[in-house]
């Protein structure tokens, strides 16, 4: 199972003329491992500071966050490991035990699951170093522990594969782990809002859950089993092996009726009448344009992934003008300077649909070639849409910030024409590193980016600059006294940068006519 | 005389050291039914490639329909039709919205668009998953609908890579049928296949390529009067014969696999 996952490991990094994307891969799997290592340091630090301080009750915070990091990260990082779909696996002649026991090895031999046990055994020596008289149990009780974890992990997989094994199924799954990923930071928004303002304070009902289910979930019960003197640690011991017990019966149920067949398909209502709807027009475009514009829009609408990410943006600073003591803060200081930073966060969410446009093309990249028009429509077309996306989202919160904050027509203005430039300077170079990296985007995937991690850079090197501009010419508008400034700045960066956006649409064009069987073999076309 | 509608001539594409097609000259004329075959590898869907602008050749010249694909592809491209081999179908557009979508990219307006791509869907019994995803269709259903948006356009010749492979028989009487239509109303038909029976059936002319050259060509009739098989009675050579006969036929059993 180890040469396996090694082996789809080092096939998953073969790709012709990714030499950069590799590079950086390789960095982030150094960096990957430092930080595993640097964890395992954190995990001793904490856990021995613990006991040093008397707290040892609080060990089992450490364990729930194994716990977590061991159920989660497997799926979370799915796609940056390349898996194996163990419903495939049975399909091979081995009996069902063999089945069972390379799908325990499969899940140990997972690098979270590999971290999770340095982790362990980083607390184990830390317990060993504080209260060597509790070693042993510690090693029961933390082996039990791994077991269960080891158990429930297989189990979340196991359907997590289900899901997987339809589209929808699968998209859904990725949804609902942004949305689990997100909701932390917005909760986290939200109760620091209400913590600055000094009104936030848990419930005693909830406060009162919550050290009951610390009691009684298995990290609870595996710091208890060992803290504990006996006859007090049997409980605690007793529920863990339960635990453990309970999740391999379940892993056992499951994975026998994977064995034996279980296939789950995708369901689909049939349409009693057919109907074909001849599609929109939009005004100032020609109908190929439309048709394009429209399709483009067919794919953001199915991509919820996307939609999640366009709308985040906008719900922040929405919530930061209308909502609690942010208001105050951002409304009584700067509100031009909220208009700025919405500017600012919806342009760096551009990246994920212009700076790979062919991505969610996939095979349908040939079709482009095949059809009747020059390229350059395509481009520009992608570009109407997505830049028309983040437009709307831009005038809607600025309209409502304006109707709310004191902001000048002048700043509104100044934002408003700084907004365009970037974005069509951001859309020209999103052009460009489409057709020099393009990747095939797989929305069923979590790790599956929307962009080459060659073209965020590169989106940085773009905005980092340009940001670093806009900030040295709002200096000098305030220095000078000359508020007027940035506008008349901003208004000459707009015209280069459609000059700009001109001339790269049409090498973009000519570098894909050039370069058709590489881009097509990235996208799987 | 009849008109030439595809003309090649000492094609070539290279990737790298392999040389995929070498020297090609090719002349199809209107309304043949022309079957490109060869074992593979052999370069099929380079050529075909090649003639349909996903593909650009090393050297050689394409005329299509009188046209150079090097200087006028848009205009090539506007009255010919293609399924390529990956298909190249938007497969998060439901069937009904991908072949609107592609009527209108080939410059139909919106209602015949909508009116054809109706007929099509179902003349193609596909009917019935209109609305569903095409990512969410079978393989043979995808096909169909290649082929749909091939022909939404009304084209003139007609580039197929492949459209029988891993088509159920009903699929494949649907495509054959729509295959034959398109010849009786003045089309052209350029297709790669490995089924030799269909090409049999449906092909007037034959092209058979082989380590990337033109190795026979000719209307059936012409190949079996060209191909000598050695041991043969007198009655007349089926296609796969000649083409065996042509790339060199298969191992003896005996020399494989000796253990199954």
């Amino acid at each position: 199972m180890l040469t396996l996952r090694w082996r789809l490991f080092v096939n998953s990094l073969r790709r012709p003329n990714r030499g950069a994307e590799l590079g950086l891969q390789a960095l982030w799997i150094i960096l990957g491992s430092m930080l595993v290592l640097l964890l395992c340091a954190a995990f001793f630090g904490a856990a021995l500071t613990m006991f040093q301080s008397e707290r040892a009750d609080f060990l089992d915070l450490l364990l729930l966050a194994l716990f977590l990091i061991w159920q989660l990260a497997p799926i979370l990082l799915e796609g940056y490991s390349p898996g194996l779909n163990f419903r495939e696996v049975a399909r091979y002649p081995i009996a069902f035990r063999t089945y069972f026991l390379l799908n325990l090895a499969y899940g140990l031999s997972d690098p979270a699951a590999i971290a999770c046990l340095l982790w362990l055994f980083s607390v184990w020596l830390a317990v060993f170093m504080a209260r060597p008289d509790l070693a042993l149990a510690a090693a029961l009780a933390f082996l039990l522990f791994a077991l269960f974890n080891l158990f429930c992990n297989r189990i979340v997989v196991g359907l997590f594969e289900r899901f997987q094994s339809t589209r929808k199924g699968r998209e859904r799954m990725v949804l609902l782990m942004l949305v689990l990923l997100l909701l932390p930071q917005l909760l986290q928004f939200a109760t620091g809002a209400w913590a600055r303002g000094g009104t936030f304070r848990l419930p005693p009902w909830l406060i009162d859950a919550i050290n009951l289910v610390r009691e009684y979930f298995p990290p609870g019960l595996a710091t208890h089993a060992f803290l504990y003197a006996w006859p007090a640690a049997f409980s605690p011991f007793a529920g863990l092996l339960l635990c453990a017990a309970l999740f391999l019966l379940l892993l056992l149920r499951q994975l026998r009726s994977v064995f034996q067949g279980e296939i789950y398909a995708e369901t689909y209502k049939v349409q009693r009448e057919l109907k074909v709807y001849p599609g929109l027009k939009v005004p100032a475009l020609d109908e190929v344009t439309s048709a394009i514009v429209e399709k483009e829009l067919r794919y953001v609408r199915q991509n919820s992934r996307l939609l999640l990410q366009l709308i985040y943006p906008p719900i922040i600073f929405l919530l930061l003008a209308f909502y609690g003591p942010g208001r105050r803060m951002s409304f009584a200081g700067n509100p031009a300077g909220l208009l700025i930073g919405l500017a600012s966060f919806l342009l760096l969410s551009l990246p994920n649909m212009a700076y790979n446009v062919f991505g969610l093309d996939k095979e349908g990249f040939g079709r482009w070639l095949l059809s009747p028009m020059p390229l350059r429509k395509v481009f520009l077309a992608k570009n109407i849409t997505h830049g028309g996306i983040l437009a709307l989202l831009y005038f809607v919160v600025t309209l409502a910030l304006a109707a709310a904050a004191p902001i000048s027509l002048l700043q509104i203005a100044t934002v408003t024409v700084g907004f365009f430039a970037v974005l069509i300077i951001q859309l020209a170079a999103g052009n460009m590193v489409s057709v020099h990296w393009p990747k095939r985007i797989d929305l069923t995937q979590m790790a599956s980016r929307m962009a080459s991690t060659a073209a965020g850079f590169t989106s940085l090197l773009v905005i980092l600059p340009l940001g670093a501009f806009w900030a040295a010419a709002g200096f000098a508008a305030w220095y000078w006294r000359l508020p007027w400034l940035p506008l008349a700045i901003g208004l000459a960066i707009l015209a280069a940068g459609l000059k700009l956006y001109s001339h790269l649409l049409d090498r973009a064009a000519a570098y894909t006519y050039a370069h058709i069987e590489e881009i097509a073999g990235n996208l799987g076309a | 005389m009849a008109e030439t509608v595809l003309q090649t001539h000492a094609l070539r594409r290279t990737f790298g050291p392999l040389v995929a097609v070498e020297s090609l000259d090719l002349i199809v004329e209107k309304q043949q039914f022309y079957g490109f075959l060869g074992p593979n590898g052999a370069g099929k869907s380079t050529t075909i490639k090649m003639l349909t602008g996903l593909l650009r050749p090393t050297s050689g010249d394409v005329r299509i329909l009188g046209r150079s694909l090097a200087t006028e592809s848009v205009e090539i491209k506007r009255r010919i039709g293609v399924v390529p081999e990956g298909l190249a179908l938007f497969e998060r557009l439901t069937g009904a919205q991908l072949l609107n979508f592609v009527g209108r990219m080939y410059g139909l307006d919106r209602a015949r668009a909508a009116e054809r791509s109706a007929e099509l869907l179902e003349f193609m019994d596909l009917k019935d998953s209109a609305d569903k995803l095409v990512a969410d269709y079978s393989h043979g259903m995808k096909k169909k609908t290649a082929l749909a948006a091939a022909v939404i356009h009304g084209p003139e010749i007609l580039f197929l890579d492949e459209p029988f492979e891993g088509v159920d028989a009903i699929a494949a009487t649907t495509l054959k049928r729509l295959l034959q239509r398109f010849i009786s109303h003045g089309g052209t038909v350029f297709l790669t296949s490995h089924v030799l029976e269909v090409v049999e059936r449906l092909c007037t002319h034959i092209g058979i390529i082989q380590n990337g050259r033109l190795v026979a060509s000719g209307s059936l009739e012409e190949l079996r009067t060209g191909v000598k098989v050695a041991g043969h009675d007198h009655s007349p050579l089926t296609l796969e014969e000649i083409f065996l006969q042509v790339v060199g036929g298969a191992k003896q059993d005996a020399e494989v696999l000796s253990w199954l």
